[in-house]
C-alpha cells in the first residue's frame, strides 16, 4: 500500500498524521519528534522565606507536643500543683477566646452563625463530663504495665504530628484522627498521674493545646503573620526553656530539629527543585477542570 | 474479518481490498516467520487488543506466515482451541490476578512457554499491551531462550504517579533489550520512547485498523427530521462519560429537535441515568447498555454525529469506525486522537463541555446548512486510510528486520540490564535473568528440546489447515465477537 505513487519523494515532508501513506518507513524519526515535550509545566519556585514562613506549622505542632510532655512531667514529679496549671489553663484559654473573636473582628462567628450561649453550653458539658469522669480515667489503665502506657502514648503522639493538617492536599491527612490520637495519649498519660483531679487537668489541659491551640493559631497566621511569627518563635523558646529544665541533652536535640526543620528543610526543597524532571505531553490524561456537579443538582 | 477471502460471503468485497499492492495476497513468500503472539487479553475478552491480535493473525496467515496465539485460559475455554483458519490458540491455565491479567512470578511460565516456543519452532515472540502480565513473562523466557522479540503497546501512560513510575520501570526492563518495539500511533511513540528510555529507531508506527466493509453507511436508517449524536464508548471515567453527562442537557435545552443514543456499558452509567431524570430527557436520550461488535454499526448508522470525549487514547478506533460510517465525528483533542482522521472530517475540542458542545454547535450548524459531506463520499475516504492487510504488510517489514538481527548473548543482555536500567532494578533483573537461564537448563535436561514432540503446523507454509481442508474456513468467530470498548 506504500507503493501509492509519491511524486515528490524529496520535498515530501513528514507529518505527523497516520491516514496518509508516508515516503518512510515506519520506524522513521523526524526532527519534531518530542517536540511536543513539556517539562516542569506544574513546578511551583519557592522563595526561600515563606517556605520557612510555612514550616513554622510543623514547628507549632512539635512544640505544642514537647509542652504537653514537659508539663505531664512536671505533674507527674509532683512539681506543679494541678490548680496553678487549671487556672492559668483557664485564663489562657480566655484571653484566646477573646482574640480569636477580636482577630478578624468577628467575621468568623457571624459566618459559622455559633452564638456564645453554645460555646459556653459546649465548655461545661465537657468540663462536667471530664470531672466525672477523671476517677474512670484514673483506674481505666491500672491493669496495663506503665511501659505500655508510654510506649502508647509515643505512638499515639507521633500518629497526631504525621495525621495533623498541616495545610497539605494529601490523603494522608486526617485532623479527626490526629486530634483522637493526641487525646488518647493524654489519656494514657493522665492515667499515671497521682490524682484524679491531676488526670482531670491533664486532660483539659490537652484539649486546650491539641484542639483549641491550632484553630487560634490558624486564624494568627491568616490575619497577622507578623504576630504568628513573634507567638512561634516565643512558643518555642518556652518549650525549649521547658525542655532544658528536664534535660540538657533532650533540648539540645529538640532545638535542632526545630532548627533542621526551619530553616534545612526549606533550603534542600529549593535545591531539590532543580532536579525536578516531571514529564507532560500530548499522551498526559486530560483533566476535567469544570465543576459537573452542577449538573446533577 | 478484513482478510476474509474473495468469495464466500454475501457482499462483493470493496474495491480497496484489491487495491492493495500487486501481487501479495497469491505470492508465496520465501521468507516466512514462526510468529507466536502472547497477550492476556484476547477472545472471549473483548477490546481494541483483541481485536488487533485477532486480525493481525489472520492477514498473517493469509500472507503465508505460520502464526500461534498464548493467552490464558477463560473460565471453561482452556486448552488448545482452533480459529478461523487454523489460527491455533493455547488458552493456559496460569492464574488470573486483576483486570484479566496474570499474576507474576517471572519463573512459573517458562515451562509451559517453553515447550509451546518448542513444539510450535516458533522464531518470533510478538508481545501485546504493556497491562499483561504474561506478555511480559514471555518477552522475557524468549530472551532467556535466544528468540527474537517484538513488543506492541497500545495504551498511554503518565509520568506524574507512583503507580506509573513503577510501571514505568517494569517497562524498561522488558523493553531493553527487546528487538523492536510498535506503536499505535506517533504520540504512542514519543510516550513509548520515553517510558522505556528506548532507542527512537527501533520504535515502529503501525497504527490499528478496521474493517471498511464491516462500517458502511446507511443513510435510510436515519431519520432525517431530527439530529441523532451517537456516542459508542465504555461508560468509564478515562472515556469522559462525566463530560459526556455536561454536554448532554446543554445541547438538549438549545436543541429541541436532536436526540441522543448511547451504547456501551459501565460504572458511570449511573450519572447519565441520572442526568436523564433530572432533565426530563428519557424520549431522547436512549441509553442502549452494552453492545455486541457486530450491532456497534446498526447503532452508528442511526446517527448523524459522533461524540467521542475520551480523556486519554492512543489510537481511537472509535471515530475511524463511526467516520466509516459516514457520521461527522467531534472529538476531544487527546493522546493520538489528532493524527487518525484529517481535519475536514473531525471537528476537535478540547476536554471541556463549553470547547465540546462548541464542537457540537458547530457540526449541527453545517449539517443544517447542508455543508457536510454525504455519507457515502466520507466512507469511500477513510475506507482508504486503514486496513488491517496494511497493519500486516507493515508488520511483517519488523519481523523482517528483527529476523535479521542477533538476539544478544546472556553476557551482553546482563550488560544492556545493568547499564540501562538503573544500578539498582538492573542488578536485580539481571539476577532474575541468571535464574531464569539457569532454569531453562534444568528444564532442558529433565525433557530436552529433541523430545519434544514437534507439533503439526495448521498454518503457515507447511500448514496442514491451508492445504488440505480450505471448506473449514468459516466466519463463525466473527458473530461471536463483540466489542466492549
Amino acid at each position: 500500500m506504500c507503493a501509492q505513487p509519491v511524486t515528490d519523494t524529496k520535498e515530501a515532508k513528514w507529518q505527523k498524521v497516520l491516514y496518509e501513506r508516508q515516503p518512510f518507513p515506519d520506524n522513521y524519526v523526524d526532527r519534531r519528534f518530542l517536540e511536543e515535550l513539556r517539562k516542569n509545566i506544574y513546578a511551583r519556585k519557592y522563595q526561600y522565606w515563606a517556605v520557612v514562613f510555612e514550616s513554622s506549622v510543623v514547628i507549632q505542632q512539635l512544640c505544642s507536643v514537647c509542652v504537653f510532655v514537659v508539663i505531664w512531667w512536671y505533674m507527674d514529679e509532683g512539681l506543679l500543683a494541678p490548680h496553678w496549671l487549671f487556672g492559668t489553663g483557664l485564663a489562657s484559654s480566655l484571653i484566646g477566646y477573646v482574640l480569636f473573636d477580636l482577630i478578624d473582628r468577628g467575621e468568623g462567628r457571624k459566618k459559622s452563625g455559633r452564638t456564645r450561649w453554645a460555646d459556653l453550653k459546649s465548655a461545661l458539658v465537657f468540663i462536667t463530663f471530664t470531672y466525672g469522669f477523671s476517677p474512670v480515667l484514673k483506674t481505666l489503665t491500672e491493669s496495663v504495665s506503665t511501659d505500655t502506657i508510654y510506649a502508647m502514648s509515643v505512638f499515639m503522639l507521633l500518629g497526631h504530628l504525621i495525621f495533623f493538617d498541616y495545610g497539605a492536599n494529601a490523603a494522608i491527612v486526617s485532623s479527626t484522627l490526629s486530634l483522637n490520637m493526641a487525646i488518647f495519649a493524654s489519656v494514657c498519660l493522665a492515667s499515671r498521674l497521682p490524682r484524679s483531679l491531676h488526670a482531670f487537668v491533664m486532660v483539659t489541659f490537652a484539649i486546650q493545646i491539641f484542639a483549641l491551640w491550632p484553630m487560634l493559631q490558624k486564624k494568627l497566621k491568616a490575619c497577622t503573620p507578623r504576630s504568628y511569627v513573634g507567638v512561634t518563635l516565643l512558643f518555642a523558646f518556652s518549650a525549649l526553656g521547658g525542655l532544658l529544665s528536664i534535660s540538657a541533652v533532650g533540648a539540645i536535640l529538640f532545638a535542632l530539629l526545630l532548627v533542621s526543620i526551619s530553616c534545612l528543610c526549606p533550603f534542600y526543597l529549593i535545591r531539590l527543585q532543580l532536579f525536578k524532571e516531571n514529564i507532560h505531553g500530548p499522551w498526559d490524561e486530560a483533566e476535567i477542570k469544570e465543576d459537573l456537579s452542577r449538573f446533577l443538582s | 474479518m478484513a482478510c476474509r477471502g474473495g468469495g464466500g460471503h454475501g457482499q462483493p468485497p470493496s474495491a480497496t481490498l484489491f487495491r492493495v499492492s500487486p501481487g501479495n495476497l497469491s505470492t508465496r513468500r520465501t521468507l516466512t516467520h514462526n510468529i507466536c503472539m502472547v497477550s492476556d487479553f484476547f477472545y472471549p475478552n473483548m477490546g481494541g487488543v483483541e481485536s488487533h491480535i485477532y486480525q493481525l493473525s489472520q492477514c498473517l496467515i493469509e500472507r503465508g506466515h505460520k502464526v500461534i496465539i498464548v493467552t490464558h485460559a477463560y473460565g471453561n475455554r482452556k486448552g488448545i482451541r482452533y480459529l478461523t483458519n487454523g489460527l491455533k490458540v493455547y488458552y493456559l491455565p496460569l492464574k488470573v490476578m486483576y483486570n484479566q491479567s496474570t499474576a507474576t512470578t517471572l519463573f512459573h511460565s517458562l515451562p509451559l512457554l517453553r515447550y509451546i516456543f518448542v513444539r510450535e519452532r516458533v522464531t518470533i515472540i510478538h508481545s501485546h499491551s504493556s497491562f499483561s502480565a504474561m506478555a511480559h513473562d514471555a518477552l522475557f523466557h524468549a530472551k532467556t531462550m535466544g528468540l527474537q522479540t517484538v513488543f506492541t503497546d497500545h495504551s498511554l501512560f503518565g509520568f506524574a504517579d507512583v503507580s506509573s513510575v513503577l510501571t514505568n520501570k517494569l517497562l524498561t526492563v522488558s523493553l531493553c533489550d527487546t528487538n523492536h518495539i510498535i506503536c499505535v500511533s506517533y504520540t504512542s511513540k514519543e510516550n513509548t520512547v520515553l517510558r522505556a528510555a528506548l532507542n527512537p529507531e527501533i520504535v515502529s508506527v503501525i497504527p490499528n485498523a478496521v474493517d471498511p466493509t464491516d462500517f458502511t453507511p446507511d443513510p435510510f436508517r436515519r431519520h432525517d427530521s431530527v439530529i441523532t449524536i451517537v456516542v459508542v464508548s465504555r461508560l468509564v471515567y478515562r472515556k469522559g462519560t462525566d463530560l459526556l453527562s455536561g454536554i448532554i442537557p446543554e445541547i438538549c435545552q438549545k436543541y429541541p429537535d436532536l436526540n441522543f443514543i448511547i451504547g456501551g456499558e459501565g460504572p458511570k452509567r449511573i450519572i447519565l441515568e441520572e442526568v436523564r431524570e433530572r432533565y426530563q430527557l428519557q424520549d431522547r436520550v436512549l441509553l442502549l447498555g452494552a453492545l455486541e461488535h457486530k450491532d456497534v454499526r446498526n447503532v452508528l448508522v442511526q446517527g448523524h454525529i459522533f461524540l467521542n470525549t475520551s480523556l486519554t487514547e492512543a489510537f481511537c478506533m472509535a471515530i475511524v469506525e463511526a467516520a466509516s460510517c459516514g457520521l461527522q465525528v467531534v472529538s476531544t483533542r487527546v493522546g493520538g486522537i489528532p493524527e487518525v482522521l484529517p481535519e475536514n472530517l473531525i471537528i476537535l475540542c478540547e476536554p471541556s463541555v463549553k470547547s465540546l458542545c462548541e464542537g457540537l454547535e458547530k457540526a449541527i450548524f453545517q449539517l443544517k446548512s447542508g455543508a457536510l459531506p454525504a455519507p457515502e463520499n466520507i466512507h469511500n475516504i477513510v475506507k482508504t486510510f486503514y486496513t488491517w492487510r496494511n497493519v500486516a504488510e507493515r508488520t511483517e517489514k519488523v519481523y523482517d528486520r528483527v529476523a535479521g538481527e542477533a538476539v544478544l548473548p546472556m553476557d551482553k543482555r546482563l550488560d544492556r540490564l545493568i547499564s540501562h536500567c538503573g544500578p539498582v532494578t538492573g542488578y536485580i533483573f539481571a539476577l532474575l535473568a541468571v535464574f531464569d537461564f539457569l532454569f531453562l537448563i534444568f528444564l532442558r535436561w529433565m525433557t530436552p528440546d529433541s523430545l519434544i514432540d514437534v507439533a503439526v503446523d495448521a498454518t503457515g507454509p507447511r500448514g496442514a489447515w491451508t492445504h488440505q481442508c480450505p471448506h473449514r474456513i468459516k466466519r463463525r468467530e466473527k458473530n461471536k465477537m463483540f466489542k466492549a470498548r
